[in-house]
């Protein structure tokens, strides 16, 4: 067996506590939460966080962990969540209520993207794939298909929107952007059911949203589209209209009789 | 009894007894003039055809082409033109053709064919006495004979034919209602899930565009409106209208509520495939696509008349007119990974309720 004097007994031990001492601070560093602080964020999350620590955080919490009984945890929600709800203006909500309706947005689009990278870069999630306001176009048709099957249930075969139970409802397709639609099918904000990537891919998404645009781009002949919303509406109208005119064709016959 | 003594009785009598004084009575047009047999020639010619137009209303109902998909469109809807687009109309222009014409038959009769006259009468008050009674037989009598059918017989048979024809259109729907036994085949109680459409094995569940689903595709909160994948490819289509359902992805935890409550229904006991499940898209009120998904309520709404069912509570109607719950689907997984109906709703009916429906 080996002898070693002493002294290079001290050395060796010195070594090892050396070691020791490195690998502990090493693995407090990678796993303290101080050194997720300090994990380097874009400059647009950057942005995005001073904006949430002034407008988000009272109610999703330091970090977007959430705060028990006010709003949920935004970590995994991803970018495409976060710009719906703040381009369209449903966030910052003024209260919880049967629906957060769509209002005059606080942000202006760039400072939603700059929240969304910050969420997104904090807990990960669904992107919008398209970097542009407008989507790459699609087949018309198609997306008229796939509408039909999986949207004109709750959105009404011309995107008007429709009630739902207990005060709440679909709202009208007519102000949502590209970007808003694609996020909405993503991500399923509020009731509504999410369409991930398996279900419609991002080519079926672009075939409904050019679908929605061109519905959106229709004129009404007439000049009276009452409100698309079909046959109630259309018999309403005909019941009020084409009653009081066959009352007057009516008084019209017994004058000349 | 000449015709010029009954008029007399009718104004004598109006005027002493009623108080009717008719102060102005001629022919409207003399009677046997050419006037008079052109204007009776074209009120029988109207007539006829009102029959005629009533006689191809139920020749349509009975014989248009309306159920023979797929021969002349195919089961799924097609655009441009055939026979069965013709169905509705049809009936709705002949039926429409032989109410028209009647009316414009009566119409001319009363304003060509009917004397002129104007009478005046003061009111009265009470009853009238047996006397007086006599009097109003007469009278209208006289107004029979006005019509002047003895003389006219061409109108005497002419009035036969929209009779005989409109009598015929008024039966032909109920008649036509009795005819036809939905029990033969007995389609009210299968669809297209049913192993029967697929040479025997279990269906498998695909989307319209015939691609079959893999249990990942449907992300949590979502939903896709899943078509029986029959052998002979029609499963998408009109032939298998009754067999939609929706395959929901339910949130873990509410997956998990459904799963202890699936015991209260027996039937859809084992109907899970993990954490989705599958109802009928077919509402048992009235038949509409009830695809109204609230993901965040668990609800499925119908939107016609506003029923509301709780996907974690076995689909029961919580609100609105639909009174049975919506049947569930029992899926599982075949041999290489796709979502299959184990069978037909484990036999219960979709849809609206029929009398021999049974209670769920």
């Amino acid at each position: 067996m080996l002898t070693r004097s002493p002294a290079a007994r001290k050395v060796t031990a010195a070594l090892r506590m050396l070691a020791a001492l490195v690998l502990a601070g090493g693995i407090y560093t990678l796993i303290s939460p101080s050194a997720q602080a300090t994990a380097p964020l874009s400059a647009a999350a950057q942005e995005g966080k001073a904006l949430y620590d002034t407008s988000c955080i009272s109610c999703h919490g330091n970090n977007a962990q959430g705060v028990e009984g006010r709003g949920p945890s935004l970590l995994g929600v991803g970018s495409a969540a976060v710009e719906f709800q703040v381009e369209t203006g449903r966030m910052p909500a003024a209260r919880q209520e049967a629906q957060i309706e769509r209002k005059q947005p606080l942000f202006d689009d760039a400072e939603a993207r700059q929240l969304g990278a910050y969420i997104q870069e904090l807990g990960g999630g669904p992107e919008i794939p398209f970097a542009g306001q407008t989507a790459p176009a699609g087949d018309i048709a198609n997306g008229g298909k796939l509408f039909r099957v999986n949207c004109s249930s709750c959105h009404a075969f011309s995107g008007g929107g429709g009630a739902l139970s207990s005060g709440k409802y679909a709202p009208t397709l007519e102000l949502s952007t590209d970007r808003q639609l694609y996020a909405a099918m993503l991500t399923g904000p509020q009731n509504m059911p999410v369409f991930g990537d398996n279900q419609l891919t991002p080519e079926e998404k672009y075939d409904i949203i050019s679908y929605v645009q061109n519905l959106k781009s229709d004129v009404d002949p007439g000049g009276w589209g009452l409100g698309r919303f079909g046959p109630v509406t259309e018999g309403l109208a005909i019941f009020l209209f084409g009653m009081v005119a066959l009352a007057f064709a009516a008084l019209w016959i017994a004058g000349k009789s | 009894m000449s015709e010029k003594s009954r008029f007399e009785y009718v104004r004598e009598g109006a005027k002493t007894r009623d108080g009717v004084d008719i102060v102005y009575y001629e022919p409207n047009l003399p009677p046997g003039s050419k006037a008079e047999r052109r204007m009776v020639r074209l009120v029988a010619f109207m007539l006829l055809l009102s029959g005629l137009a009533a006689l191809i209303f139920v020749a349509a109902y009975i014989w248009w082409p309306f159920t023979d998909f797929p021969a002349t469109d195919g089961w799924e809807y097609k655009p441009g033109n055939s026979f069965m687009k013709g169905y509705t109309p049809i009936l709705g222009l002949s039926l429409g053709l032989a109410l028209f014409l009647i009316g414009f038959a009566v119409l001319i009769w009363g304003k060509k064919l009917m004397p002129h006259e104007i009478a005046l009468q003061d009111r009265h008050d009470g009853g009238s006495d047996p006397e007086e009674r006599k009097l109003t037989g007469n009278t209208l009598a006289f107004i029979g004979e006005e019509f002047g059918l003895g003389r006219r017989p061409l109108l005497k048979v002419a009035l036969l034919a929209p009779a005989a024809g409109l009598g015929a259109a008024a039966l032909a729907v109920p008649v036509g209602m009795l005819i036809k036994d939905p029990h033969n085949p007995d389609e009210l109680f299968r669809t297209g899930w049913s192993p029967e459409a697929n040479g025997g094995k279990m269906v498998r569940m695909m989307r319209e565009d015939m691609t079959p689903i893999r249990p990942e595709d449907v992300s949590i909160g979502g939903q896709i409106t899943a078509f029986p994948m029959t052998a002979d490819g029609l499963g998408a289509t009109n032939k298998y209208a009754d067999s939609p359902v929706l395959l929901i992805r339910l949130r873990p935890k509410d997956a998990e509520f459904l799963r202890s409550q699936l015991h209260h229904h027996p039937v859809n006991v084992g109907g899970m495939y993990g954490d989705l499940v599958a109802y009928s898209k077919i509402c048992t009120h009235a038949g509409c696509p009830a695809s109204l998904y609230e993901q965040q309520t668990n609800l499925l709404l119908c939107p016609c008349h506003q029923s509301q069912f709780k996907i974690t509570e076995n689909a029961r109607p919580v609100f609105g007119p639909a009174s049975r719950r919506l049947p569930m689907l029992p899926i599982e997984l075949d041999g290489e990974g796709y979502l299959v109906a184990r069978n037909d709703f484990n036999g219960v009916p979709v849809g609206p309720a029929f009398w021999e429906k049974p209670a769920a």
